[in-house]
């Protein structure tokens, strides 16, 4: 009797467990993230996945395929705007979430490279079937002056330069080829990563 | 006893001055000549790009202007600030000549005969041509005056004290342009001219001794003690490899920040192609590509393969 008892045990122990290490393995997943941090760090992985899609067709690992980069643009686009600052509640920095006090330091700076996402990414959406030229070298947008937007020996992070808006940059993509949308739309991305996101330690 | 004591401490001693004098000796400076070289500006202003002036310059975090000195930079001997290279008379290198300018590029010395601390990169920066030198000049004196002084650099014992860096330099510091190798191709030596001078892959990515000096056997192959705390990836051929990277992806995200998995570079690396690789020509990410996948990581040394 007690044989079985303990067989039975066994195996009920057995599946309880594995019941409860595949709920974990979901819930804690990231690290063990839950809650928002687990919200924010799964919206970041969509833009990661979209993403690569991207990375791959524009540097010629794979096809250029259309729809898949209007595809992967809007779903960019709809993780992005007003979406990302809302998953950032004001000191919301308990392990393992990987934000830092800077964004909170700069909270404006960290709105704007959310909008500017959506925006660059929409604006691929619109370009993707553009006439594909060249990639957009940095060099080409100035003869070496120095202390330009932009330019060579000048400042400016964006393209476009440091006096353009975002809107206004949109409206010169439409007649410049994807790879100039997608430029502008990664650059985006490690621009928001370099300042706000923990530093591999 | 006693006899033979003192005898050793002295040996001792005369050893340890001679190694000291040896070391601390002053170094002559081959100065370059630069009487038929006319510097280029544009050429200039892409070589600053090339070289990581502006990242390690520029104070990004305060918005500081452009080239008018940088911010902290945390590394394990202290706190570095890069001074104010515009070409404000006070602030900045607006009295220097061009033989200053060279003479702290290539040889590690400023105008005043002090050393330059390493983390100034004039051991990668020697292997600029003359012709480099010039031209970077050229585009350096259109940089206008900018005021602004940086703070002191706050360094450990006893690092504060530069007349040791002349034992640094006879220990790890060689002066001279870049000498291609005849056994590999263009593009191999452009690429390892920008990886090992200017564009200095191999300082950030290959582990230091303790003094900081590169551990050239194990070259590209990470460093755990990075500056500012950083965690630095190996790039070899062999790391890149593992991780599903080929030369295409190296060029792409040298040039957009964006890498194959869909990540993009966060840390100094995307610093790194803000100020620098972005505005690399394809020729020139290409030709670092090469040279990177040529290094390939056996039993813990970093050997270059053998052209095929």
């Amino acid at each position: 009797m007690i044989r079985t008892t303990n067989k039975l045990n066994l195996i009920l122990g057995a599946v309880l467990l594995t019941g409860i290490s595949g709920y974990a393995v979901n819930a804690f997943a990231h690290g063990g993230a839950t809650g928002i941090v687990k919200e924010r760090m799964d919206l970041m992985s969509n833009i990661g996945k979209a993403q690569k899609t991207l990375v791959a067709m524009f540097s010629g690992k794979e096809p250029y395929n259309i729809q898949k980069v209007q595809q992967a643009a809007k779903a960019i686009e709809s993780h992005a705007g007003d979406r990302i600052p809302k998953l950032f509640p004001k000191g919301s920095t308990k392990m393992p979430s990987e934000a830092l006090p800077a964004i909170w330091e700069n909270w404006s700076e960290f709105q704007k490279l959310s909008q500017d996402l959506a925006i660059y990414a929409g604006a691929l959406a619109i370009n993707a079937g553009n006439k594909k030229g060249m990639m957009e070298n940095s060099t080409m947008m100035g003869s070496g002056t120095m202390m330009g937007g932009g330019t060579m020996m000048g400042g400016g992070t964006m393209m476009g330069g440091s006096g353009t808006s975002a809107k206004e940059q949109v409206e010169m993509l439409s007649a410049m080829p994807p790879m100039a949308s997608f430029q502008r739309l990664a650059q985006t991305c490690t621009a928001c990563h370099t300042k706000f996101r923990l530093k591999k330690k | 006893m006693k006899k033979i004591l003192l005898g050793a401490a002295l040996v001792g001693l005369f050893t340890g001055a001679s190694v000291a004098t040896y070391l601390l000796w002053p170094i002559e400076t081959k100065a370059r000549i630069f009487s038929n070289t006319k510097g280029n500006v544009q050429r200039g202003a892409y070589l600053a790009r090339s070289s990581g002036c502006f990242g390690c310059h520029t104070n990004e975090k305060a918005k500081g202007p452009v080239l008018a000195g940088g911010g902290p930079l945390k590394t394990p001997f202290g706190t570095f600030y890069a001074p104010n290279i515009t070409t404000h008379l006070e602030d900045g290198i607006g009295k220097w000549s061009l033989t200053d300018f060279s003479n702290a590029l290539t040889h590690g010395k400023s105008p005043t005969g002090e050393n330059y601390y390493p983390v100034f990169l004039y051991p990668n920066y020697t292997k600029l041509s003359n012709q480099d030198v010039a031209d970077l000049w050229a585009a350096f004196k259109t940089v206008p005056p900018v005021a602004n002084k940086v703070p002191a650099h706050e360094l450990k014992f006893p690092f504060q004290y530069r007349f040791l860096l002349t034992a640094w330099k006879r220990l790890f510091f060689e002066h001279g342009e870049y000498e291609p190798n005849p056994k590999m191709s263009k593009q191999w030596n452009r690429g390892a001219f920008l990886a090992t001078g200017p564009t200095h892959c191999v300082t950030c990515h290959s582990p230091k001794n303790l003094l900081g000096g590169i551990d050239n056997d194990r070259q590209l192959n990470g460093d755990v003690n990075g500056q500012n705390g950083e965690k630095i990836p190996a790039i070899t051929a062999t790391a890149l490899s593992k991780n599903g990277w080929t030369k295409k992806d190296i060029v792409f995200a040298l040039k957009t920040g964006s890498k194959p998995d869909g990540d993009a570079f966060g840390s100094s690396m995307g610093e790194v192609v803000r100020e620098s690789t972005r505005f690399l020509t394809d020729a020139d990410l290409n030709a670092i590509a090469e040279y990177v996948m040529s290094i390939e990581n056996k039993d813990g040394k970093s050997i270059v393969k053998s052209p095929q």
